[in-house]
């Protein structure tokens, strides 16, 4: 039994499999749509392999000093004087980094905390021995499952995608009715735009009256979390209404549609 | 920085309802009045996302632009639009939309 094994997948039999006419034919039999999809598919992975790990924890708006009550809703001021510690220049001997860096030298430290500092330019020096609060984890993300420089893009990206591509199967395979297919992917997309939406406003009514509370990292995290979930959720609702979004184009542009029109009672160009 | 939230809606509000009492007057056609707010929340959708998108990213790799807090202040605007439009979304598909919340077994009176 063993040989017959070992003889099926001997090198020539490997060989002849793996050889190029064989994949290239193998290749051709796949449609352009599902081509389409695994390409779709593999963007995440692109973007999340470009993402830089070590990010700088100082303004990401590039602002220097910024009073209160801030240019934006990550605005910290942990020691009190009224600027966000974000615009702040941070001196190095303050932060927990393995290494001994001077303020000459920061874009060279290695990081073993957040990295503060790492990417930090000295562009106020009567600032330069102002004592900072190195941020803790904590501050930026609400101990709610990653950093404020880790938002999980890609494992959201991924498991939303390859949960649609689940799905997507199934319907094709007439294990899902189409409805139910469509209401899930309708309920989550509701899901992630109110999530998003209200964080949103709530983010946004809290910096314009001021308020600084010790939920707004938490919210921003969630903000950006259901944020992704509510952009994939988009890209797939288009997705699954390709139709009706092409013809859209037609009602509003004139542009040619390929798509027929199978029922005349149906109200033209809308999905439903 | 202070963001509008109340002045950007109000044309939106306007146009909606201006829309709506075409279509309901029969002045305009129904496909065009959902086509013409479905472009509408794509825009809003696009403009938001993507400048959020953008801020992300310039935030992941460090990079500091002038531009940032401007990205940053008409990302929640196009936002508060967005959230706005969808409301109206929900509006011109509320059938198929009540039937997402609630199927339609559970809708047949006993």
């Amino acid at each position: 039994m063993m040989e017959g094994f070992t003889r099926k997948i001997s090198k020539d039999n490997l060989r002849s499999a793996l050889g190029k006419e064989n994949l290239k034919s193998a290749l051709e039999k796949i449609p352009l749509k599902e081509k389409l999809l695994l390409a779709a598919s593999t963007i995440p992975f692109i973007a999340a392999s470009t993402m830089s790990s070590s990010c700088a924890t100082t303004c990401p708006y590039g602002m220097v000093n910024d009073p209160f009550p801030g240019q934006c809703s990550r605005y910290i001021d942990l020691d009190g004087d009224g600027m966000c510690d974000l615009s702040q220049v941070t001196t190095a001997a303050q932060t927990t980094d393995t290494t001994t860096t001077t303020t000459d030298d920061t874009s060279t430290g290695t990081d073993s905390g957040q990295g503060n500092g790492a990417h930090a330019e000295v562009q106020d020096p009567v600032d330069a021995n102002a004592t900072t609060i190195q941020d803790t984890p904590s501050m930026d993300s609400g101990n709610l499952g990653g950093d404020g420089n880790n938002y999980l893009v890609l494992p959201i990206s991924m498991l939303i995608i390859g949960g649609y591509l689940v799905t997507h199967f199934l319907f094709k395979k007439g294990i899902l009715k189409r409805n139910k297919h469509r209401r899930i992917w309708n309920l989550l997309l509701t899901a992630g735009y109110l999530g998003s939406g209200g964080t949103g406003v709530i983010l946004a009514v809290l910096i314009n009256m001021g308020i600084r509370t010790a939920l707004n990292p938490s919210l921003i995290f969630w903000h950006v979390e259901l944020s992704i979930l509510m952009v994939v959720g988009t890209l797939i609702h288009l997705h699954i209404y390709r139709k009706p979004f092409r013809n859209m184009f037609r009602v509003l542009f004139g542009f040619k549609s390929n798509s027929r029109r199978r029922d005349p009672n149906r109200a033209e160009g809308t999905s439903k | 920085m202070v963001y509008d939230l109340v002045l950007p809606a109000l044309p939106f509000i306007g146009g909606y309802l201006f829309t709506y009492s075409l279509y309901r007057m029969d002045l305009i056609r129904k496909a065009l009045h959902i086509n013409i707010w479905n472009f509408i929340i794509g825009v809003a959708f696009l403009i938001s996302g993507g400048a959020g998108f953008l801020l992300l990213l310039f935030m992941e790799f460090g990079v500091k632009l002038p531009i940032n807090p401007q990205l940053l202040y008409w990302h929640v605007e196009l936002g508060v639009t967005l959230a706005l439009v969808t409301i109206f979304h929900f509006h011109t598909y509320w059938k198929s939309s009540k039937t997402m919340f609630f199927p339609a077994k559970r809708r047949v009176k006993t």
